[in-house]
This record gives C-alpha cells, sequence and structure tokens, in this order.
C-alpha cells in the first residue's frame, strides 16, 4: 500500500484513493494534465520533503514512476 | 507571514463552486504574457469565501495584446468588471534581458521609451472599448546584472531600465481613473525573488510565478476586486489588552503594562499603533470595544508616554463590561456605518469567535498568538483599498470623533446563552498541593477585578491554609472546545463554625470573566457545604478600586443582605448555569 502517495494523488487529481494504482496516468485520471501534474510534483516534493530533477520528472508517465522515483530517494511510502 | 493553502486545495474547491449560488457576482479578466494557470480558480475560490459568484475569463497564452485591440476578441464579448493584466519582464525585454549592453545607452533610452508608448497605448485602447477597471502589473527589478557591482555605475544599465520602466508607466497612470498599477516588483521582493521564480516551473510550463505562490498573488488581486465590489473596510475595532498593548491593565497596571522601547514585547505594540495611525491618518477610522474598567484604560490612552494612539484617534471608544456583540453594534449605530464596514481585532480566541458567530457580517481578523506578527498581520490585510482617497476621508476620523461626544450611550441587552453552551466550559475542581499551590499564590497576588476581598496572602500563607483542617484552599482549572485556561479560579473557604462557612477568598482571573464561571465554582462550593450539613455560607465584598467586574456578583446568585455580610443560606436551591459542567477531584 502506498498510501501516502495515493492520497495526495486523490487530491490533486480529485479521484477516490481506491480507484488509484500504479497503473493511474493521463489515460486513467481525465484531468492528468498538465498543471495537474506540477500541482502532484508540488504537493509529492512537499510532502516526502525530495526535490526531483527535470530528467525525473519527464519520465513520469503514471503513479507508478511516482513510486518508483520516491523509492530511488529513499522515501517510505507506507505510513 | 499569513499560511495559504497550496493551489492544488483551490483548484480542487473551485470545482466545487457554482458561481450563481451568490447574490452578487463580478466578472474579471485575467490576461498575461506567460502562463498563470490556477490563478481563477484560487480567485474563484477566495472570491466565493467572500460570498461573491467570480466569472472568470482567461486570455489565451500571450495573447494579451490580440485580445486588446481587437474590438471582437472574446476579453469583450466576455465584459468584464476589472481586468488583470500581468506581465513578465522577461518577456517585455526578449534576450536584451541578458545582453542589455548590446545596445548604446541611447538604444536603451529608446527601447524603454518605446515599451513605455505600446503599454499606455494598450490601456488607452482598452479602457476606450471596456468600462471594465484595467490593473496592469509594474515588473520585477532584475536582481542579477552581467555588470555586477559596477553596475551602478553604468548609465542607463538594466535594473536602471527596469526603474525607468515602472517610474513612466506609474505616471502615466496617474491621470488615467480606471487604470491602476499592480506593484508586482513589490509582490516579488515581499517573498523574495528566489522563491517566486521557479526556474524548473519555468522550463516546463513558461510558469514565471510558481504555483506556490499563486494563492498570494490572489490575495494581492483581491485587494483591487474588494474595493469595486464595496467591500472595503472602514473602520477597525480593537480590543486594548494584549492588542494595543502588551498585559492586562486592570491586573497589570499602569505601570506594568508592556508599550515601552526598552522592551521586545512593547516595541512589538508601538509598532503596531504606528500602523494603525499611519491607517487612521488616510481615512479609516478606529474604535475601541474593550471589557475593562473605563477610567484603567483611558488613564493608558490619555497619559501613558509611549501610546502613539490617543483619545482623539479613536471615533468610538466602548470600554465596559458589556457584552462585546452589543458593543460592536453600537459601535456601527453610532458611527452610521455598517457592520460589513469593520474590521474587528482582539487577541482573545473565545471572542473572536463568539463576534464571529453573532455578527458574521463583521470582519473578524485572527490576529497572530505572537504581537511580533501584529504589524504584519496589518499590512497584509487587503481590506483597506479603495478606489480613491479623498480630503474628506483624511478628515473622516475626526469627524467621528465630533461625533462621538455629540452621541449618547445607549445599552441593550442580548441573549449570551446559546453561544456559552456552544463553548462546553469544563471546570475542574482541585485541592490546593504543590503543583497548584504556586499558581494559587500568583493569583491571590495579582488579581484584581473579579475578586471578592482582595486578601493578599503570600506563598507560605497558602501552604499553611492548605493544611488546615479549618480551611478548604481550591482552585479551578477551566477548559472549555478551543483549549485549556490553566488555573483560573481560586477560593478559600473557613470552617471554622460548622453550621456558617465563610467564604474568604474568591477570585478569577479576567479572561474568563463572563462566562458563567464564577457562578460554576460557587455552585460548587455550596454543595460541599451542603454535604457537610452547614446551615448558612456568608460571604464578603470587599471594595478596592479595581473590583467592580465583582461587586454585584454574591447579590445576583441570591445572597441577602446581613449586617456587613452576603449570607446565603442552604436551604435554598442553587442554581447553577446549564452551560457547564463542574468537576470536582
Amino acid at each position: 500500500m502506498s498510501n501516502r502517495l495515493y492520497s495526495i494523488v486523490s487530491k490533486v487529481m480529485d479521484v477516490p484513493e481506491s480507484e488509484i494504482g500504479d497503473q493511474s496516468g493521463p489515460e486513467s485520471i481525465k484531468v492528468w494534465d498538465s498543471l495537474n501534474l506540477y500541482m502532484l510534483i508540488e504537493d509529492i516534493e512537499a510532502e516526502f520533503n525530495v526535490k526531483f530533477t527535470m530528467e525525473e520528472i519527464l519520465e513520469i508517465k503514471n503513479v507508478g514512476h511516482f513510486k518508483k522515483l520516491l523509492a530511488n530517494h529513499g522515501c517510505e511510502l507506507n505510513e | 507571514m499569513t499560511k495559504e493553502k497550496k493551489l492544488s486545495a483551490y483548484t480542487l474547491e473551485s470545482k466545487k463552486i457554482n458561481v450563481l449560488d451568490f447574490k452578487k457576482q463580478i466578472r474579471i479578466a485575467l490576461l498575461s504574457s506567460f502562463t498563470l494557470d490556477g490563478l481563477d480558480e484560487t480567485i474563484k475560490v477566495k472570491c466565493a469565501e467572500i460570498n461573491v459568484g467570480c466569472h472568470v475569463f482567461s486570455g489565451g497564452y500571450n495573447q494579451y495584446n490580440e485580445e486588446i485591440l481587437n474590438t471582437k476578441s472574446k476579453l469583450y464579448a466576455f465584459s468584464p468588471d476589472i481586468c488583470f493584466l500581468i506581465l513578465d519582464i522577461r518577456d517585455i525585454f526578449g534576450d536584451l534581458f541578458y545582453s542589455p549592453y548590446n545596445l548604446s545607452v541611447e538604444k536603451r533610452r529608446e527601447f524603454i521609451q518605446n515599451k513605455v508608448d505600446e503599454l499606455v497605448n494598450l490601456a488607452k485602447s482598452f479602457i476606450e472599448k471596456s468600462n471594465s477597471k484595467f490593473v496592469i502589473s509594474n515588473f520585477a527589478i532584475p536582481t542579477y546584472s552581467p555588470y555586477g557591482i559596477f553596475e551602478n555605475k553604468t548609465d542607463y544599465g538594466l535594473q536602471e531600465m527596469v526603474f525607468d520602466l515602472n517610474h513612466k508607466l506609474n505616471n502615466a497612470w496617474k491621470s488615467e481613473n480606471s487604470v491602476y498599477f499592480y506593484d508586482l516588483n513589490g509582490f516579488v521582493s515581499r517573498f523574495g525573488q528566489n522563491n517566486v521564480f521557479d526556474y524548473r516551473q519555468y522550463f516546463f510550463g513558461d510558469l514565471k510565478i510558481s504555483l506556490n505562490h499563486i494563492p498570494f498573488l490572489a490575495n494581492d488581486l483581491l485587494g483591487f476586486i474588494k474595493p469595486i465590489l464595496g467591500f472595503n473596510k472602514k473602520c477597525i475595532v480593537l480590543d486594548l489588552d494584549n492588542t494595543l498593548w502588551g498585559g492586562i491593565i486592570g491586573e497589570d497596571g499602569f505601570n506594568g503594562i508592556k508599550l515601552s522601547q526598552n522592551d521586545p514585547i512593547g516595541k512589538a505594540f508601538i509598532e503596531f499603533q504606528k500602523y494603525l495611525l499611519s491607517l487612521h491618518e488616510r481615512g479609516i477610522i478606529l474604535a475601541v470595544n474593550s471589557k475593562n474598567n473605563l477610567e484603567d484604560a483611558i488613564q493608558v490612552i490619555k497619559e501613558h508616554p509611549n501610546m502613539v494612539l490617543r483619545e482623539k484617534h479613536f471615533s468610538c471608544l466602548k470600554i465596559n463590561w458589556n457584552d462585546k456583540v452589543i458593543n460592536l453594534q453600537e459601535i456601527a449605530q453610532e458611527l452610521n456605518i455598517g457592520l460589513d464596514s469593520i474590521l474587528f481585532m482582539d487577541d482573545d480566541q473565545v471572542n473572536r469567535d463568539y463576534v464571529r458567530e453573532a455578527l458574521p457580517e463583521v470582519l473578524t481578523i485572527e490576529l497572530p498568538n505572537d504581537p511580533s506578527l501584529y504589524a504584519l498581520k496589518l499590512t497584509e490585510l487587503n481590506d483597506f483599498n479603495v478606489i480613491k482617497i479623498t480630503g474628506e476621508d483624511k478628515k473622516r476620523g475626526e469627524m467621528y470623533l465630533q461625533q462621538r461626544r455629540r452621541t449618547e450611550f445607549q445599552k441593550t441587552t442580548i441573549n449570551f446563552e446559546e453561544y456559552l453552551k456552544k463553548l462546553n466550559i469544563k471546570i475542574h475542581i482541585k485541592k490546593a498541593d504543590e503543583f497548584t499551590i504556586p499558581r494559587i499564590s500568583q493569583l491571590i497576588l495579582k488579581t484584581n477585578q473579579f475578586n471578592l476581598t482582595t486578601k493578599r496572602y503570600q506563598e507560605e500563607d497558602v501552604i499553611r491554609f492548605s493544611q488546615d483542617e479549618k480551611k478548604i484552599v481550591g482552585c479551578a482549572l477551566i477548559e472549555d472546545k478551543f483549549g485549556d485556561y490553566g488555573i483560573t479560579g481560586v477560593f478559600i473557604v473557613n470552617k471554622d463554625n460548622p453550621e456558617e462557612w465563610v467564604i474568604d477568598t474568591f477570585l478569577l482571573s479576567c479572561r474568563v470573566i463572563g462566562r458563567g464561571i464564577e457562578e460554576g465554582i460557587l455552585d460548587y462550593i455550596i454543595n460541599i457545604s451542603k454535604k457537610n450539613n452547614v446551615k448558612r455560607l456568608v460571604g464578603n465584598f470587599i471594595p478596592t478600586k479595581k473590583n467592580k467586574p465583582s461587586e454585584s456578583f454574591l447579590p445576583n446568585f441570591g445572597f441577602k443582605k446581613e449586617n456587613n455580610c452576603w449570607v446565603y443560606s442552604l436551604k435554598n436551591y442553587s442554581k447553577k448555569p446549564s452551560h457547564l459542567l463542574v468537576l470536582g477531584e
């Protein structure tokens, strides 16, 4: 379970947490546009106290990618 | 700095707003030379918070020239009440931003003059076609120059160019009634260029104001929107104790309150008063709403050497023991202004919440816990803006001052009970012990206002009394839904005569007066007396200069005068206020 991450995605994208999985991305979340993605990045960075590089951000295509990036930064995803 | 929600919170909230739900509507156009996504949603939410339905039109990315110059554009079809044009210096300067010195000094001057002409013509073109107000931003002065420290030895260098651009534009707008200047440079300097401008967001989406600063920008823009709606505040109503000075005049006394340049806390209050005075001088009315003895408080206002605000600066002074809501209503009436023109500042959360609930029209400001932030809080408010400041405005305070001297104070009553019920007040009665005695003695030594006998016992006395079987020394710990007040009440009862107990000391800190707490504590004493088969409870009131607030407490509770004492027959049914929960040990 990636509660902290899913909960932020749920808040920013306004999608129930239960509908969010690692595959969630622009296909499944209609409002996944660039503004929402930037806000998501901001909120995730603030929550986990990390800063992604531009290259890392360009890799992000779905929620699973955030998970991977956060793991690389040594973040604990579970509450 | 006032905290703000994240932009994502605003974009989410904006989806829940139905603009047509509000009676009052406003139409706002946002034009920009760069990406300002999320600003429209944030403004919509902030308008809804003041009960205004906000329709927003956002011009296409960097399409502001076309929108303004083309009579048939969507901008004019939208027909705004106010139009904002937010520009970034990079967009105006282009490559010149990085290499200004490729041009000669003359060419640089010419470049700036051309930009001034362009923007002035653009604004004129807009106000010819529309009845809307037009707000155009100025430019953030770059903090970087390729010339480094030599920049200010350079004639008409990069920074001077932007200074001059701002200056020339500002002059151009002075005579245009419908054009206002938004100080974007001030915004950037308040928050810091390195925070406002985020390179990563700039590269990704041409954002020149970072997402987290959009809500702050929206606050500034609301400063233009509110006066157009007529939502500007005309009057600041102020509490006194811990609002205009540190400490409590009734407790700490004329020489004890904090209002000195030698004391950091005192300085904070002086600074706050100076900002209030500056608002008064430009036409904001000041008034006082404070629970205090009039004589004590007036003495400070008139005689304290470090008071900045004097009696003449206040158009109305309500210094009494009346309900703060009644006082506010009377202030509005006497000054003949709407409650919705009033901004209320009080350090006490309970007062604020009570006023907010009883008078939602009044804007009750969340004052920070730390007085060092009072002045900042005041300067951050966007509620005093007016479209115009007249000579009359500046004299307004004086006018009201005269009116005050004419008007007689009128008193009415209101039912306070509903509010008290919602407070969930709990009184925990505790016996004096090693943990409570230091605070008990402190209260005994310093409480003035609600103090029946004002007997000043030293800590050693209190320790001795607490071990005496013929005495009860107790204290009351008060809490309500907002938090814990700590020990704020003290009582000492003499049990020398088993049939007639005497209340030797009964006091309550002024922080909690007027919420029925005193009655709750007295009721507790009565119940204990009854359990011990006592027949009569005797109380005394020894008047002092400052204990007027407790004068009628015993007779109001049902004590009857006998000789020089107040006596309560324990056959009587005691009447604890129903909104309180009293818990003994």
